[in-house]
């Protein structure tokens, strides 16, 4: 087997800033660009009814992550998300909003300290 | 015109690998830029085994894991799933599915099968597992769409654990799937 090349560092992506939607950050290119994984959360646009399941999946995964020391950090956010993280005894990881992509990548390098 | 590609969980974060596994620091990137440049929106799909069995699970065949407990993890997962699908179908997105060929619960086409796996994990690297046939949660997320009345997406895995593997294949049946509808 080939040796494992992970980075140990998740972030947990608001859908639209996954996607790059017009105006907003690409926070795929920032991600690759610093090695981070990503976990991505459910876009605005899903209703509750399917953005929660969506986000108890989230909230499940996140909580494994966690369990080993790996780094976290939530970019944009969802609604709700921290209620999920709270059910499965996960704190909120350090949350950031961007407006461009070196704000990003100044908060991903600030979270690795 | 650009669709809605769902895609396997470790294509976006390959820290969800068992050990040994992966292949980049964090996201794949030569598929999901190939989706990029063709204008697809990517919706990341949760990856069943990590939340299982956890980032210390041993590298499975489909028999070790495919007990009822797994299933109904699967199942509700595979609905969480298709409930995004169905977003996408009822308002007329284009919508594939990239899992992973060899999985136990994500392969599409190939999956790993050793009725006689078990016990203390000493098997030679790669034995003769592959098999034709889809993993637990695709299996799942196809009956779970069927339920709701959804034909399954056209689908492929990426190849990246295969024997064999070519990248520039597997991009090239990524474009097919892309444009084959």
């Amino acid at each position: 087997m080939d040796a494992d090349a992970r980075c140990f560092r998740v972030a947990l992506v608001a859908g639209e800033l996954l996607n790059a939607a017009e105006g907003r950050v690409d926070a795929m290119a920032v991600l690759q660009a610093e090695e981070w994984g990503a976990i991505q959360l459910p876009a605005a646009e899903y209703p509750d009814e399917v953005a929660g399941p969506l986000l108890e999946q989230v909230a499940e995964q996140v909580e494994e992550f966690a369990r080993h020391g790996y780094t976290l950090a939530v970019v944009g956010g969802r609604p709700g998300l921290d209620e999920a993280l709270a059910r499965v005894g996960v704190a909120a990881p350090p949350a950031f909003d961007p407006d461009t992509a070196d704000e990003l990548v100044a908060f991903l390098k600030e979270t690795c300290r | 015109m650009p669709g809605v590609a769902f895609v396997a969980h470790c294509l976006l974060n390959q820290n969800s690998k068992t050990h040994g596994g992966a292949r980049c620091p964090g996201i794949y990137s030569p598929l999901v830029e190939e989706l990029r440049d063709a204008g697809w929106r990517l919706e990341q799909m949760p990856c069943p085994e990590l939340a299982f069995t956890g980032l210390h699970r041993f590298w499975a065949v489909k028999e070790q894991l495919d007990t009822s407990a797994y299933r109904r993890h699967c199942r509700r997962i595979a609905a969480a799933v298709a409930g995004a699908i169905e977003v996408h179908v009822r308002r007329g997105d284009d919508v594939i599915i990239v899992g992973i060929e060899g999985s136990p619960s994500m392969g599409v086409h190939i999956t790993s099968s050793d009725p006689d796996r078990g016990g203390r994990p000493e098997w030679p690297d790669g034995a003769g597992e592959l098999s034709p046939g889809s993993g637990i949660f695709m299996e799942e997320i196809v009956a779970e769409l069927t339920e709701r009345g959804i034909e399954a997406p056209r689908a492929m895995g990426i190849s990246h654990q295969l024997p064999g593997h070519d990248p520039e294949a597997e991009r090239a049946a990524l474009r097919d799937l892309m444009e084959a509808s």
